[in-house]
């Protein structure tokens, strides 16, 4: 047989075993959990190499074996490949986030539902404790903590520290609905860029107000609520 | 110059000055200068160019631009033109600018002027998303966990002549992820949206869609 037969043979060789791997999108395995509500994401396989996505569909298998959401996985996992990051930065966020997932579940108990689970496992990797998630849980049944979650998870990147934003929320958040949880955002968002100190000075002037500063009750606060000053210290100190 | 002058002179070399004499002879050089007519223009370029003539002719003003220092400073001017290309657009530079603090270090979401975003929910679960630019853009994106990270996706809108770029779509109920890329290379955030966050991969958004999730 000639040299370039052997070649031809080799090449459609390589390509029927890397077909189904750079061809196909594949359906995400799903959880067997019973919560999850969202369509099935697709993961598509050709935006990454051949080894990445080999590797990937064992961890999304891994995650539905243990009973975690799948979709939150297959999105890091497009997110980074957006964001251009290299496979084995992708790889690692996905792991880190699987393992994630699975302490906030540990976290909110097994009736959480797929979102309330994404939104925990985002918020202890920016730095929220265990025990806020504790208290967001026995602040919200199984399947309303989303915007409790979104709302800490926020505040702390802003700069509070999470004591003061579990705090915060339970103080503003209980029995109360999700609008003045995201007023409480709003309020810190607009003075934590004013500068160091701000954002924990609306977040004191929003809860002495009870969610309610300088207007009607459960609606949140249409101006900031601090003006251009200085935070305002205890005195002592 | 009379004959009295002259032999007021010291035989030793040494000059003296007799004060008489000086005060007559200044006397007679300024009413010389006021007799003498205007130069015109024509004089004064010639007296010009014979000026710049004898100073190029000296060696000292030509060996000045023989110097090495001028050589090195034109090469590190052309340098400095080279790289900071103050001829290009605005926005080229902007891009370079956010290319070189992303290689430093800094986050390339982290635009001199803050951008304002607003997001609005309509009926059936319809979103708007809105960017208001202060540089700026040819192209903005929505990129986010509905349209599977991918810019090519969901472009956003320019509104007007302005710098405000939309897009609406439908969302299902609950929290959704997303960013914003501009011209396909830096990604941005609404600084005031809720923000979540992940070391590893970079800021990012997050919407709630109200519904049963």
């Amino acid at each position: 047989m000639p040299v370039a037969a052997w070649v031809i043979l080799w090449q459609l060789a390589a390509a029927v075993s890397q077909a189904p791997l750079a061809s196909e999108t594949v359906e995400t395995p799903q959880p067997p959990a019973s919560r999850v509500a969202q369509p099935p994401v697709p993961f598509d396989a050709t935006r990454f190499d051949s080894l990445t996505a080999t590797t990937l569909r064992g961890l999304f298998e891994d995650a539905a074996e243990m009973g975690l959401p799948v979709r939150p996985l297959v999105n890091r996992a497009l997110e980074g490949s957006a964001r251009r990051a290299s496979s084995e930065r992708i790889l690692r966020v996905v792991r880190e986030f699987a393992a994630a997932l699975y302490e906030a579940r540990q976290l909110l108990g097994p009736g959480s539902t797929e979102g309330e689970l994404d939104a925990a496992a985002t918020a202890l990797r920016a730095g929220v404790d265990e025990r806020t998630l504790g208290a967001i849980r026995d602040m919200r049944p199984a399947g309303t903590a989303v915007t409790a979650l979104v709302v800490v998870t926020d505040l702390v990147q802003r700069g509070v520290p999470a004591p003061q934003a579990r705090e915060a929320l339970t103080a503003v958040g209980r029995s109360r609905p999700d609008d003045v949880l995201l007023g409480l955002q709003a309020t810190v968002a607009k003075n934590a860029s004013r500068g160091p100190g701000m954002a924990m000075d609306a977040l004191q002037r929003y809860v002495r107000s009870n969610g309610t500063p300088g207007s009607s009750a459960g609606t949140p606060a249409p101006t900031p609520a601090t003006p251009d000053r200085k935070p305002a210290r205890p005195p002592g100190q | 110059m009379s004959d009295e002058g002259i032999r007021s002179l010291p035989t030793d070399g040494e000059l003296t000055v007799d004060p008489v004499l000086a005060d007559a002879l200044s006397r007679q050089l300024a009413a010389s200068y006021a007799t003498v007519p205007a130069a015109t223009a024509a004089e004064l370029a010639a007296c010009t160019r014979a000026v710049l003539q004898a100073a190029t002719r000296d060696r000292a003003v030509r060996g000045a631009f023989r110097r090495r220092w001028w050589w090195g400073g034109a090469a590190a001017a052309v340098l400095v033109l080279a790289v900071a290309r103050p001829w290009h657009p605005r926005h080229v530079q902007q891009e370079a600018h956010a290319a070189m603090q992303e290689a430093m270090g800094a986050p390339a979401t982290a635009p001199s002027v803050a951008p304002v975003g607003v997001v609005s929910e309509g009926p059936g679960g319809v979103v708007h998303f809105a960017l208001r630019l202060p540089a700026g853009a040819r192209a903005v994106s929505l990129v986010g966990d509905f349209n599977g990270w991918d810019a090519a996706a969901t472009p956003m809108a320019r509104t007007g002549a302005s710098a405000e770029w939309s897009a609406q779509l439908p969302l299902t109920p609950g929290r959704h992820v997303y960013a914003f890329v501009i011209d396909g290379t830096r990604w941005l955030v609404d600084p005031m949206a809720p923000q979540v966050p992940d070391a590893d991969l970079g800021p990012a958004n997050a919407v709630i869609v109200e519904g049963a999730f």
